[in-house]
C-alpha cells in the first residue's frame, strides 16, 4: 500500500504533464521466425502433467497454433523415464501418465521436432502454506480481492474464480475469472511504478480455487522478465524491452517444477 | 647631468670625461646625499621632469641612454620624508628601469631581465565588462588591427603582447556597442573596458562570433555559446524559461522527449554530456522527475557548450561540456528581478558591496504546485522544489579577485508515510591572480554533491539512498604568450565518493551494494597559435590518472559472470588504476574576411558512468559508478569538419560534419537488475557505437526579426558481441532527421513576438515480432533490438511578450508574457504499449482477469496544447 501512495505521487506529477494515453495505428514488424514455445509446469500434484507447444502468433490477441507431432520425454532424476502423448492428436498438449514431480529431484524435458532437439532441466523449491483469502466489498454487493505479499519465498497465487452457480450469473454470461498474484520479492523500479489494473469485481456466493506456486530462482528470473514485458509495461519508469529468456535451449518459454498448495473459498458477505 | 650617447664625438667623450672627473670629486658629498630625506610630489609628470626635480632636490646627477630609457612616460609618485636611495629604488620600479650609483653618478638603464626589453614588447591587459552592471563578458573581442586579435577568458579577461606603437584598438562583444579608441602603446599597460549593451532589437538568439578572427577562435575551441536573455525570451512549457531545453534549438543535440531534462549529443548517450556551475559538477539538474531544468536563467551569465573540439582544459565527458558562470552580482548599483509563472516564483537580488570592489547576487525560484496536488490528493505532506543561487566576489586589488558561488536545489515529494526527495548542491571557491601582465592564474575549490531518497516507511526509517559526491582542486594557468599564441596549462585534483544505492531499515538488513571512493589527477597543457595571417592552430593534450581507493569491496566474476572471489580493500587501499592520454587538436583557416575552414581531432575519457536502463524520460533511481574492477573507462575519438560563413551583416551560415567512435559503452543484459543488487556489475555489457553527422546552421542576429533555422542528419549505432546476436543497431537517439526554426519578431518597443518549431525523426524502439501466451500473459517476443521507430516528433511553440512599461527608461521595468506549448496540440508519443485493455470509460489498463478483453495498442504522450501565463519584472 506504501508503494500505491507513493506510486500516486508520482502520477500526480505526471498529471501535470497532462498525460494521456489513446490507441494508436501503429502497425507491428511481425516475423515468422520458426520458433516454437514451450509452456510446461509440472507440479507435485498427482496428475497428467501438461507439456503445450505452440508456434508465435503474429498479431495481439491472435489464435494459437499447435506444435503437433512431437516427441516429447521427461527425465527425472537419471533413469526414470515419462514419455508423453500428445492428446488430442494435433492440439499441440502432450500429457505424462499420473506422476507427481517431486521436491529435490531434477526434471529433464527433451522435446524433438522436425529434426530439432529442445531440452530443458528444472527442479522445484518448497513452497510455503497460503494465508487465509482476504478480499473487501467494493459496494452493490460486489467484491474486491486484496492482494498482499506472503512468506518469505518467491511464489504466485493463481486464483481461479466461477460465481456461474449464483443467482446473478447471467445465462450465455461468461461467469469465471483467473488472477494472478506474482510474488517474487523483486525490488525492480518498473515494478514498483506499474501501471494500475482494471477493476475486476465479483459477487457473493463464488468460488474461489488458490492454488500456491513456489518458485525456483530460474523460474523466478524467467517470470520477471515476462511480467517486465507485460504486466510491469506501460508505467512511469518502464525499462529496455528485450526477450524473457527462458530455459529451453533453442526455444521460447519455460519448462518450470513447483510445489503447490491449494484451497477453496466461497466469498460470502461482509461488511 | 652627463648623458651617455652610443656615438659620441671626441669632444664630447672628453667633455664628459672632464665632468666625470669633476663629479669624483664629489662622492662623499653625494653618499650623504643619498641617505638625506626629501619630500616630492609626481602628478602625472614625465619621466624627464621628474629627473630634474630630483636633480634639483638631491644635488645627484644622472646618467642613462634616451634611446633605451622612455623618458616621455609619466609619472605619478609622493614621497614625505623620506630617504633619497628609498626614493630612487621605489621610482625606478614605476617606470621599470634599474639603478646604480657609480661614484655618485646615478645611472638609469632598462631592466635586462624584463623579456618586454628583451623583445622589446608591451603588453596591455585588463578586464572587459558589462557597463550597467559590471558583469564579465565572457567571449569579447579586442582587436588591435584585423588580423590581431584575442577573446576574453572565462572571467573577462584579456592580455596582448605587441610591439610598441600606436594602434587603433577596439573592443566588441555580441549585443554590446563596440568601443574603440587610439592608444600610444609605448610600454605595458592595464586597460579595462566597460561596454554599454545595444538596443534589445539587436541582441542575439545563439551568440556566434561576426567576423572571422571571432569564429576562428570560437570554432577551435569547439563551443557555442548561449544567452541567458535567449532562453529566457524563448517560449518555455508552463512559461519556465529552461536552459537545459533551450540546448535543442543546437544542431546536434536531441532532447529525450517532452517532459524530459536528458539530452544526447552527437549520438552519445545522456550520462556523456557534462553541466557544470561555476566549475561544480551538477549531477541530475532537473526539477519534477525531468519536467524543469535546476539552472535559473536570471542567476546566469553566461553560457558555454562544447560539443566538437574541447580545449584540453576541459574533460571528464565523452560528448558535450556545459559550462554554466553565473553573474558575479551588479557592482555598480542594486538590482532585483523576478518573476511569477504558473507553477513557480523567481527572485534575484543583486547589488555592490563596496562599488567596483566587490558585490553580491543571490537568487531563487520556489515552486508552488502543492496546493494543485493537495486538491487531488489528501495525503501529501510535501510537494515542491527550489533552487538557490549565490555568489559572492571581491576584486581585492588589481591583482587579485576571489569568488565564492554556491547552489543548491532540490524536491521533496513525501505522502504521509513515504515519498521521495533528491538534491543537489555545488559550491565553488575561485582565486584570480596575475601573475604578470600576460600570466593569468586561477585556482579553484569546488564540489558536488548529489543525493537521492527514496522513503518507503518514514515509521521504520527505510529508505534506499544513492550518492554522488565530488571534490576537486585545481589551478590553471593561461600564457598570453603573443597576439598568435596563448597557452593553457594547469592541473587538477578531484575525489569522489560513490553510493550505487543502498536500502536501510530498522526492521530488516538489507544486502550491501559497496559505496566506491575514487580520485583523479588531471594535468594538461593547450596552446593556440596563429600560423601566418590565415591559419589556426589549436592542439593540446589531457593526462588523466584514475585511482580507486578502499573501504569497498569489488566482486570477480568468471567467464560466465558467476561471482569466484571478493576483494576487500582497506580504507585508504589504492587498486586499479587508469592512465590514459586525451589529445586534442583543430587547424582553422580563414579563407577571407567572411569565410572559415575547420578541421579537429579529440579524444576523451569518461570515469564514471550511470548505471540506468531505463527509457523513461523521467529522473528515476539511478545510480553512478566509477571505472573500476569491472568497468573499463569509456572513450571516444571524434573527428570534425567545419565551414562557417558570413553571408551579408548580420546573416551566417555554418555547417559541421563529425564522425565518432566510442568504445567501452554500456548497456544491460535484458531485463538488468540495477536496484539492490550487489552484483549489478555482472548485468552490464560493454561494446562500442559509432555516430556521425552533419549539422546545418543559418543564422539572422540583426534587425527586427531574428532567429535561426537548423538542420542536422546523423545517425548513432551501437555493437555489443551480446546483446542484438551481436549485430549492429540504432540507439534510442538515433533521429536521422531534425529541424529547428526559432525566430523572434520585435513588433515594436513594447511587444515582441516568439516561435519555436522542432521536428524530429521518432525515436527508436523494440516492437514485438510476435507473442506468445505464458501463464495467460501475452507475451511478446522481439526481433532486431529498436527495429522500429515511433511516430515523428513536432511541435510548434509560440509567445506574446508585452512590455508594461511605456517608458523604456524607467527604473521598474516588467512584462508579461503569454506562451503556448505544442501549439497544434500534436501527440508527441512517449511510448507505445501492447499490454492493455479499454475500459468502460474508455481508459486503457492492464487486464485484471486474464480472461477479460482484447489486448489493444496504446500511445501514451504528454503536453497537447499547453497555454501559460508569465510576469517578470526588474528594478534598478
Amino acid at each position: 500500500m506504501a508503494m500505491k501512495k507513493l506510486l500516486k505521487l508520482f502520477l500526480l506529477i505526471v498529471l501535470l504533464c497532462c498525460g494521456c494515453e489513446d490507441r494508436i495505428d501503429q502497425p507491428l514488424s511481425s516475423v515468422e521466425t520458426g520458433s516454437i514455445v514451450v509452456e510446461a509446469h509440472f507440479t507435485n500434484e498427482n496428475k497428467n502433467q501438461l507439456v503445450k507447444l505452440t508456434k508465435p502468433y503474429l498479431e495481439q490477441n491472435g489464435s494459437v497454433v499447435p506444435v503437433s507431432g512431437a516427441t516429447v520425454v521427461v527425465v527425472e532424476g537419471a533413469d526414470t523415464f515419462y514419455p508423453l502423448v500428445e492428446t488430442p492428436a494435433g492440439s499441440g498438449e502432450y500429457f505424462t501418465s499420473n506422476m507427481i514431480a517431486v521436491f529435490g529431484r531434477v526434471y529433464t524435458l527433451v522435446i524433438r521436432h522436425q529434426g530439432g532437439e529442445f531440452v530443458a532441466q528444472a527442479r522445484s523449491v518448497p513452497v510455503e502454506p497460503l494465508s487465509p483469502l482476504t478480499y473487501e466489498n467494493a459496494g452493490n454487493d460486489q467484491y474486491r480481492l486484496m492482494l498482499n505479499e506472503s512468506g518469505s519465498e518467491s511464489n504466485y497465487i493463481e486464483y481461479e474464480l466461477s460465481w456461474a452457480d449464483t443467482p446473478v450469473c447471467n445465462p450465455g454470461t461468461n461467469c469465471l475469472g483467473l488472477v494472478t498474484y506474482y510474488d517474487l520479492k523483486n525490488v525492480d523500479v518498473q515494478d514498483l511504478f506499474k501501471p494500475d489494473k482494471k477493476d475486476f469485481l465479483f459477487p457473493v456466493g463464488t468460488r474461489v480455487i488458490r492454488r500456491k506456486y513456489s518458485v525456483a530462482p530460474e523460474y523466478r528470473d524467467f517470470l520477471r522478465s515476462v511480467l517486465s514485458e507485460t504486466e510491469w509495461r506501460g508505467g512511469i519508469f518502464d525499462i529496455q524491452r528485450a526477450n524473457a529468456s527462458g530455459n529451453v535451449s533453442g526455444a521460447l518459454g519455460f519448462f518450470a517444477v513447483s510445489s503447490v498448495q491449494i484451497d477453496t473459498t466461497f466469498i460470502v458477505d461482509k461488511p | 647631468m652627463l648623458i651617455y650617447f652610443k656615438h659620441l664625438s671626441w669632444r664630447q667623450i672628453a667633455f664628459c670625461c672632464l665632468v666625470g672627473m669633476l663629479a669624483s670629486l664629489r662622492v662623499h658629498a653625494q653618499q650623504d646625499r643619498l641617505s638625506q630625506q626629501i619630500s616630492v610630489t609626481f602628478d602625472n609628470l614625465a619621466f624627464e621632469e621628474v629627473i630634474h626635480v630630483l636633480e634639483e632636490q638631491t644635488g645627484l646627477s644622472f646618467s642613462f641612454n634616451p634611446n633605451r630609457i622612455d623618458l616621455s612616460q609619466k609619472l605619478t609618485y609622493q614621497a614625505t620624508a623620506k630617504r633619497v636611495d628609498e626614493v630612487l629604488r621605489e621610482i625606478s620600479s614605476l617606470v621599470d628601469v634599474s639603478l646604480e650609483v657609480v661614484e655618485g653618478t646615478v645611472i638609469l638603464k632598462p631592466r635586462t631581465n624584463s623579456p618586454e626589453i628583451k623583445k622589446k614588447l608591451v603588453t596591455l591587459s585588463g578586464y572587459i565588462f558589462d557597463a550597467a552592471n559590471g558583469e564579465a563578458l565572457i567571449g569579447a573581442t579586442v582587436l588591435l588591427s584585423p588580423q590581431l586579435g584575442v577573446v576574453t577568458n572565462a572571467y573577462g579577461f584579456y592580455s596582448i603582447t605587441v610591439e610598441p606603437g600606436e594602434y587603433e584598438i577596439s573592443f566588441s562583444y555580441l549585443g554590446f556597442e563596440r568601443k574603440s579608441m587610439r592608444l600610444n602603446l609605448k610600454q605595458s599597460d592595464t586597460h579595462s573596458v566597460k561596454l554599454n549593451s545595444q538596443s534589445p532589437l539587436l541582441e542575439e538568439i545563439v551568440v556566434t562570433a561576426s567576423n572571422t578572427e571571432d569564429v576562428a577562435h570560437v570554432v577551435s575551441e569547439g563551443r557555442t555559446q548561449l544567452k541567458p536573455e535567449t532562453v529566457s525570451e524563448k517560449p518555455s512549457l508552463f512559461g519556465e524559461a529552461d536552459a537545459v531545453k533551450s540546448l535543442e534549438m543546437i544542431p546536434g543535440i536531441k532532447l529525450h522527449s517532452d517532459g524530459s531534462t536528458f539530452y544526447y549529443v552527437r549520438g552519445g548517450d545522456r550520462d556523456q554530456n557534462l553541466i557544470m556551475i561555476d566549475d561544480a559538477p551538477v549531477y541530475n539538474p532537473n526539477h519534477l522527475l525531468g519536467l524543469f531544468s535546476t539552472i535559473i536563467p536570471e542567476a546566469v551569465n553566461d553560457i558555454q557548450l562544447y560539443k566538437g573540439n574541447m580545449p584540453a582544459w576541459l574533460g571528464g565527458r565523452l560528448s558535450s561540456m556545459m559550462d554554466v558562470r553565473t553573474k558575479k552580482g551588479n557592482d555598480q548599483n542594486f538590482e532585483a528581478s523576478g518573476g511569477v509563472g504558473l507553477l513557480t516564483t523567481r527572485l534575484t537580488v543583486e547589488g555592490p558591496l563596496t562599488k567596483d570592489k566587490s558585490s553580491f547576487l543571490l537568487s531563487g525560484r520556489f515552486s508552488r504546485v502543492k496546493w494543485f496536488f493537495k486538491a487531488l490528493e489528501d495525503n501529501i505532506t510535501k510537494f515542491h522544489f527550489y533552487d538557490l543561487t549565490g555568489k559572492l566576489n571581491f576584486s581585492l586589488n588589481e591583482k587579485n579577485k576571489i569568488y565564492f558561488s554556491f547552489y543548491n536545489g532540490g524536491d521533496e515529494y513525501f505522502a504521509i508515510n513515504n515519498g521521495v526527495n533528491w538534491s543537489n548542491n555545488a559550491a565553488s571557491f575561485r582565486w584570480n591572480h596575475l601573475i604578470n601582465k600576460r600570466v593569468f592564474l586561477n585556482t579553484t575549490l569546488a564540489g558536488g554533491v548529489y543525493d537521492y531518497y527514496l522513503h518507503t516507511n518514514f515509521q521504520n526509517n527505510a529508505k534506499w539512498h544513492s550518492h554522488l559526491s565530488n571534490i576537486t582542486l585545481k589551478t590553471d594557468f593561461t600564457y598570453f604568450h603573443s597576439p598568435i599564441q596563448k597557452i593553457d596549462f594547469g592541473l587538477a585534483l578531484t575525489g569522489y565518493n560513490f553510493n550505487p544505492g543502498n536500502f536501510s531499515t530498522t526492521a530488516f538488513r538489507a544486502p550491501a551494494v559497496s559505496v566506491r571512493n575514487s580520485s583523479e589527477l588531471v594535468l594538461y597543457g593547450n596552446h593556440e597559435v596563429e600560423l601566418g595571417k590565415r591559419w589556426l592552430l589549436n592542439y593540446g593534450l589531457r593526462l588523466s590518472t584514475w585511482t580507486n581507493e578502499g573501504g569497498s569491496f569489488e566482486f570477480v566474476f568468471d567467464e560466465n559472470r558467476i561471482p569466484v572471489d571478493t576483494l576487500f580493500f582497506q580504507k585508504g587501499d589504492k587498486y586499479q588504476q587508469y592512465a590514459r592520454a586525451e589529445p586534442r587538436l583543430s587547424l582553422t583557416y580563414k579563407v577571407n574576411g567572411n569565410d572559415v575552414l575547420t578541421a579537429g581531432v579529440s579524444r576523451n575519457i569518461q570515469n564514471i558512468h550511470l548505471i540506468s536502463n531505463s527509457i523513461s524520460p523521467f529522473t528515476s533511481f539511478e545510480v553512478w559508478l566509477p571505472s573500476s574492477v569491472n568497468i573499463r573507462p569509456q572513450s571516444a575519438l571524434q573527428f570534425e569538419l567545419g565551414y562557417y560563413k558570413n553571408i551579408l551583416e548580420g546573416l551566417s551560415f555554418e555547417v559541421e560534419g563529425f564522425f565518432k567512435r566510442m568504445r567501452n559503452q554500456i548497456d544491460y543484459e535484458a531485463h538488468a537488475e540495477t536496484l539492490l543488487n550487489p552484483l549489478f556489475e555482472r548485468e552490464l555489457r560493454f561494446g562500442k557505437g559509432v555516430s556521425y553527422g552533419a549539422e546545418f546552421l543559418l543564422r539572422k542576429n540583426t534587425g527586427k526579426l531574428q532567429g535561426l533555422l537548423g538542420y542536422t542528419y546523423s545517425r548513432a549505432k551501437r555493437t555489443f558481441s551480446e546483446i542484438n546476436e551481436g549485430r549492429t543497431f540504432n540507439a534510442f537517439y538515433d533521429r536521422p532527421h531534425q529541424v529547428n526554426i526559432v525566430a523572434n519578431y520585435n513588433v515594436n518597443q513594447r511587444w515582441t513576438l516568439g516561435l519555436n518549431w522542432t521536428y524530429y525523426t521518432g525515436a527508436p524502439y523494440s516492437s514485438p515480432i510476435s507473442f506468445y501466451l505464458h501463464n495467460g500473459l501475452e507475451v511478446p517476443v522481439y526481433g532486431q533490438k529498436n527495429n522500429s521507430r515511433l511516430p515523428d516528433y513536432h511541435r510548434l511553440d509560440l509567445s506574446a511578450t508585452l512590455q508594461l512599461n511605456k517608458n523604456s527608461e524607467s527604473r521598474f521595468q516588467h512584462d508579461l508574457t503569454f506562451s503556448v506549448y505544442n501549439a497544434y496540440a500534436r501527440k508527441n508519443t512517449l511510448f507505445i504499449n501492447y499490454n492493455k485493455t479499454e475500459t468502460a470509460d474508455g481508459t486503457f489498463k492492464v487486464p485484471f482477469n486474464q480472461l477479460d478483453g482484447q489486448r489493444v495498442t496504446t500511445q501514451f504522450y504528454l503536453f497537447q496544447f499547453t497555454p501559460s501565463f508569465t510576469y517578470n519584472f526588474r528594478w534598478r
